[in-house]
């Protein structure tokens, strides 16, 4: 018999004698799909740490996360796949996930699904999303405190509306402590492209920013570059920026979204699982505001936390009208608010931001 | 293998032979998942369970066959007469863009006239960005190896433009996606399984390429230039249409490829429609050295290493593009092979 | 308008950098008659390797000679298959990529988020690459290696009648290119990003292939290729920042059409400067 004939015989027979068993029944499996990887030190890796949280909370879950996964095709695969392996929360944990999730949420009605950001539900899928632009607007305050040449860049990734609403916030706030302030937005087309991020935070620099804030799965790309050129660094997603930029280092957003995981885990268990559309604030527990860095002056830590208390108090809101956008058209009237329930359909960018929300 | 053998059985030694060397490939990969501390047993079990080992498992597999079938035939069906074509990307993504217009603009049409107008807008799409290329070698000012690969960029950027733009969905949150296809434009899929009418394009265009190629005169003259392109053009043989049409149809292919993922997958057009499908089809194309039956196999055996890159990262905690050295430790082996018998 | 234009350049500089290496790399590998699609491929061998040298050592310089090795002994595997095997250059161009791709997530899973120095200030490779784009025009043209890799890639059956041997010296080039492409990888995840995730090149292995023939060939028409090109990466980028309403994808799409505009319009020229060779590979009666 050839030599090539053996090689496949054994190699099949190898792989048959290699199967192994069947690990026990957990009480409840779990599936994770991210976009990125968990490393990423933003987007990806604020929602592993959550998942961690859980498993610390309840040991008696297993988790099956799959990184780096595409959205479209490819993501139906991989739920369906988990749904297979038994899992019976499915964490779609990027915004595009949202209607392969529908489709399988629909083929498995006792399955649950939670999709973070989305807008549209079935009986077995929840939506949830942290309200960030309060946060934003605190941030924006500690940044217009800070900047010394009132100008701030901002890198973005995509025009979506919950995006915009954070630029329009993080402006409203650095104006409502200097009324100089301009924000200039750029966006990379992508969630994550860390070549085009570096050249979009130089080009911002170059025109004279020295405040960089940044929207994209990880923001430790643009976070370096502002330290590097001795610029200010506005973080978002994760708390583990702060350490890329020691000095420069002004504040962030972090999602911490452990508990509410663990909520929902419990909730599978129990059964209490319904669909809902859960939209927290700072005043929840997974959103929070990171530590303040050394650059930032001591006498904005108080008008931050002043009016923290106030929106917490309901006193203050952060798209307090009258607004215009940066086309100059009305937007919010006197007297009225944009309300933080209908962020998705905030398509325009306030006066004072110098972009175009595509 | 002993001669005797060969010499009887050409096909039979020709077929372990290639196994063997899929073997070979497989150890290789083995090897490299060891040198990283994984279980290489385990995933091969894995992979092979969770793709071949359920119905669903199938079906997905048949799935993703869909698109590369295509793609491949869009290589194949040039390649014929050695024209190299790199743009079944490019030739995709316009096919979707084609196919999406027709399904926002003619949303209108019945239920059985709109998938077919969508399928000739690829089909059109693809076809004509193809042909470009092809008009470009006819006329001997740009080998269609380099257009056809600049062209892919061109086409993808294209498709971000309208979505960003003026097709952008005007319902959902500023995404970058166009509005959702009416039920009228998603192709029909066989029961709950994903598999939809892209298979009967793919089968068809295939058989009827094999069909065309071995029966009729045109199949004979395409032949001729594919043999002795000069003796060929010496009898008559009007060379450059040639060239032009056998880039429209393979482009065609490949468009009707993009309709297909776009109207039964995905339901709108996005920036990420394709994970490299006319890539991957150019592979698999040369695997199959443009046989029929090679393009079903080798289409088989990629989507099987692809879909099992997810499973692979499930259970073994191994980034799930690791497979991708497996796929290009297959064509390595079975290129250089294909190679030394020249 | 100074200042636009100095954010543009330096721009243009920073994002064409890893372009021009990518674009030396593969125009060695043409002149010598060998066509590699998977320059991309290297490129990502390169980048994950001189990141992880780079957190090790926390040497930058260390990090780049990694690099450097790492891309020039991943192209061999490429060589080996074009040249000993004679397998298609096309393919096994695109099978390289692939590789790279997977081989370079494998070894990076650990690195994702880790934080390295990166290039200093003043970025050696920036500066030093012009210069280099000039010395790779002298060798092709004033040495003999250089002059007998040209003829090879030509026509190699000349050069083995010469007295020759064409396989050896494709070697050295394919081995030169690798290294070249390694440090174009090396440059981006140490100088532009200072980061590593997967794939992230993004395509820039396959501008650097447009870039060749946008460049004819010429080292130093290649330099003005990749400033274009990487300008037009900053510019529509510097044009948000502006505020300036330009798509930004028909912007990136110019650079495309201009290759293709130029080689069409050029054609008797484009035929002079392609290496004769190109997608052949030479075999030598035993």
């Amino acid at each position: 018999m050839s030599r090539s004939l053996v090689a496949i015989l054994s190699t099949i027979a190898v792989i048959a004698v290699a199967a192994t068993g069947e690990p026990a029944d957990p009480k409840l499996k779990v599936g994770v799909v991210h976009l990125g990887s968990v490393n990423d030190g933003g987007y990806n890796q604020a929602h592993a740490d959550g998942i961690a949280v859980m498993k610390k909370n309840l040991p008696e879950v297993e988790v099956i996360q799959v990184e780096n996964v595409a959205e479209g095709a490819d993501a139906e695969r991989v739920m369906e796949n988990m749904i297979r392996q038994g899992a019976r929360l499915i964490f779609a944990a990027s915004f595009g996930y949202l209607e392969p999730a529908l489709r399988v949420a629909q083929k498995y009605p006792d399955v649950k699904f939670v999709h973070p950001g989305g807008y549209k539900r079935l009986p077995n899928v929840t939506t949830y999303w942290a309200s960030t632009p309060e946060a934003f607007y605190l941030m924006g305050m500690a940044a217009g405190k800070t900047t010394k040449t009132n100008k701030i860049g901002y890198v973005v990734a995509l025009p979506i509306s919950f995006f915009l609403a954070n630029v329009n916030a993080f402006e409203l706030g650095a104006r409502a402590v200097n009324p100089k302030v301009e924000t200039r937005v750029v966006f990379t087309g992508t969630f994550l492209d860390r070549g085009k991020e570096a050249t979009a935070a130089n080009a911002l620099l170059d025109q004279g920013v020295d405040v960089l804030g940044v929207i994209v799965d990880s923001p430790i790309t643009v976070v370096q570059v502002a330290e590097k050129r001795n610029a200010y660094a506005v973080g978002f997603h994760s708390l583990a920026a702060q350490k890329f930029a020691p000095k420069g280092w002004i504040t962030g957003v972090a999602f911490t979204w452990g508990n509410l995981y663990t909520r929902f885990a419990r909730q599978v268990m129990e059964g209490t699982f319904k669909s809902e559309n859960i939209l927290g604030s700072l005043k929840d527990d997974f959103l929070t505001l990171a530590p303040f860095g050394p650059a930032v002056p001591a006498d904005a830590v108080g008008v931050v936390n002043t009016r923290k208390d106030e929106f917490a108090a309901g006193k203050a809101h952060p798209f307090q009208g009258p607004l215009r956008d940066n086309k100059g058209v009305e937007r919010v009237k006197a007297g009225e608010a944009f309300p933080l329930t209908d962020l998705a359909k905030m398509d325009w960018l306030v006066e004072g931001v110098i972009g175009q929300p595509r | 293998m002993s001669d005797a053998f060969a010499l009887r059985y050409p096909r039979a030694e020709a077929l372990a032979r290639f196994l063997g060397l899929l073997a070979f490939a497989l150890a290789v990969f083995a090897a490299v998942l060891l040198l990283f501390g994984k279980n290489p047993l385990r995933a091969y079990v894995d992979v092979f369970a969770s793709t071949l080992g359920t119905a669903y498992g199938w079906s997905e597999t048949i799935v993703k066959m869909i698109p590369l079938m295509l793609t491949a035939l869009a290589v194949a069906i040039p390649g014929r007469i050695w024209l190299i074509n790199v743009g079944g990307e490019g030739q995709l993504f316009i096919g979707a863009l084609a196919a999406t217009g027709a399904a926002l603009y003619l949303a209108f049409l019945p239920g059985w006239l709109l998938p077919v107008v969508m399928a000739g807008a690829g089909a059109l799409g693809g076809g004509l960005w193809a042909a470009a290329s092809g008009f470009l070698h006819a006329r001997g000012w740009v080998s269609e190896t380099i257009s056809t690969l600049l062209m892919n960029y061109v086409a993808v950027l294209l498709v971000s433009f309208v979505v960003f733009g003026p097709w952008k969905d005007p319902e959902g949150v500023n995404y970058p996606q166009t509005a959702e296809f009416v039920p009228a434009a998603i192709l029909p899929t066989l029961g709950t399984t994903r598999i939809h009418l892209g298979l009967v394009f793919a089968l068809a265009a295939l058989v009827l390429w094999a069909l065309v190629m071995r029966r009729t005169r045109w199949g004979l003259e395409v032949r001729a230039i594919g043999g002795n392109a000069e003796a060929a053009r010496r009898t008559g043989i009007p060379i450059g249409r040639y060239v032009v049409v056998l880039m429209f149809i393979g482009g065609g292919l490949a468009g009707l490829a993009g309709m297909a993922e776009v109207s039964a997958i995905q339901g709108r057009l996005r920036p990420s429609l394709s994970p490299g499908y006319g890539y991957s089809g150019f592979l698999i194309a040369w695997m199959a050295r443009g046989h029929p039956a090679g393009i079903v196999a080798a289409s088989f055996g990629l989507a099987v290493i692809t879909a099992g890159g997810d499973i692979l990262q499930m259970t073994q905690a191994i980034p799930g593009s690791v497979v991708n050295i497996l796929m290009a430790v297959m064509l390595f082996v079975v290129l250089g092979r294909q190679g030394a018998r020249r | 308008m100074a200042a636009l234009v100095r954010s543009l350049l330096s721009g243009a500089v920073l994002s064409g950098t890893p372009l021009l290496y990518a674009t030396l790399a593969e125009l060695i590998s043409e002149r010598a008659g060998v066509v590699n699609l998977g320059l991309e491929g290297v490129m990502l061998v390169g980048a994950v390797s001189g990141f992880i040298a780079a957190f090790h050592t926390g040497s930058a310089s260390v990090a780049i000679v990694v690099a450097a090795l790492a891309g020039g002994v991943f192209n061999m595997v490429f060589a080996y298959l074009v040249l000993a095997r004679r397998a298609n250059q096309l393919a096994t161009g695109l099978a390289l990529m692939f590789c790279g791709v997977g081989l370079s997530a494998l070894m990076g899973v650990r690195y994702v988020g880790s934080q390295i120095t990166g290039l200093p200030e003043h970025d050696p490779l920036v500066y030093g690459a012009v210069p280099l784009a000039g010395l790779i025009w002298w060798v092709l043209r004033s040495t003999r290696w250089g002059l007998t890799v040209r003829a090879v890639g030509e026509n190699p059956v000349a050069a083995f009648a010469a007295g020759r041997d064409p396989h050896v010296l494709q070697y050295q080039a394919l081995f030169v290119a690798g290294l070249l492409g390694g440090i174009a990888g090396a440059h981006l995840s140490l100088g532009v990003a200072r980061t590593w995730s997967e794939w992230m090149t993004a395509g820039r292995g396959f501008i650097a292939v447009a870039l060749v023939i946008f460049a004819r060939w010429h080292p130093l028409r290649a330099v003005g290729g990749a400033l274009l090109f990487g300008g037009a990466i900053s510019l529509q980028l510097s044009m948000q920042a502006r505020g300036v309403p330009i798509s930004p994808f028909i912007l990136d799409m110019l650079p495309y059409l201009l290759s293709l505009a130029v080689l069409a319009v050029g054609r008797g020229a484009h035929r002079h400067a392609a290496p004769g060779s190109l997608g052949r590979v030479f075999q030598g009666t035993p």
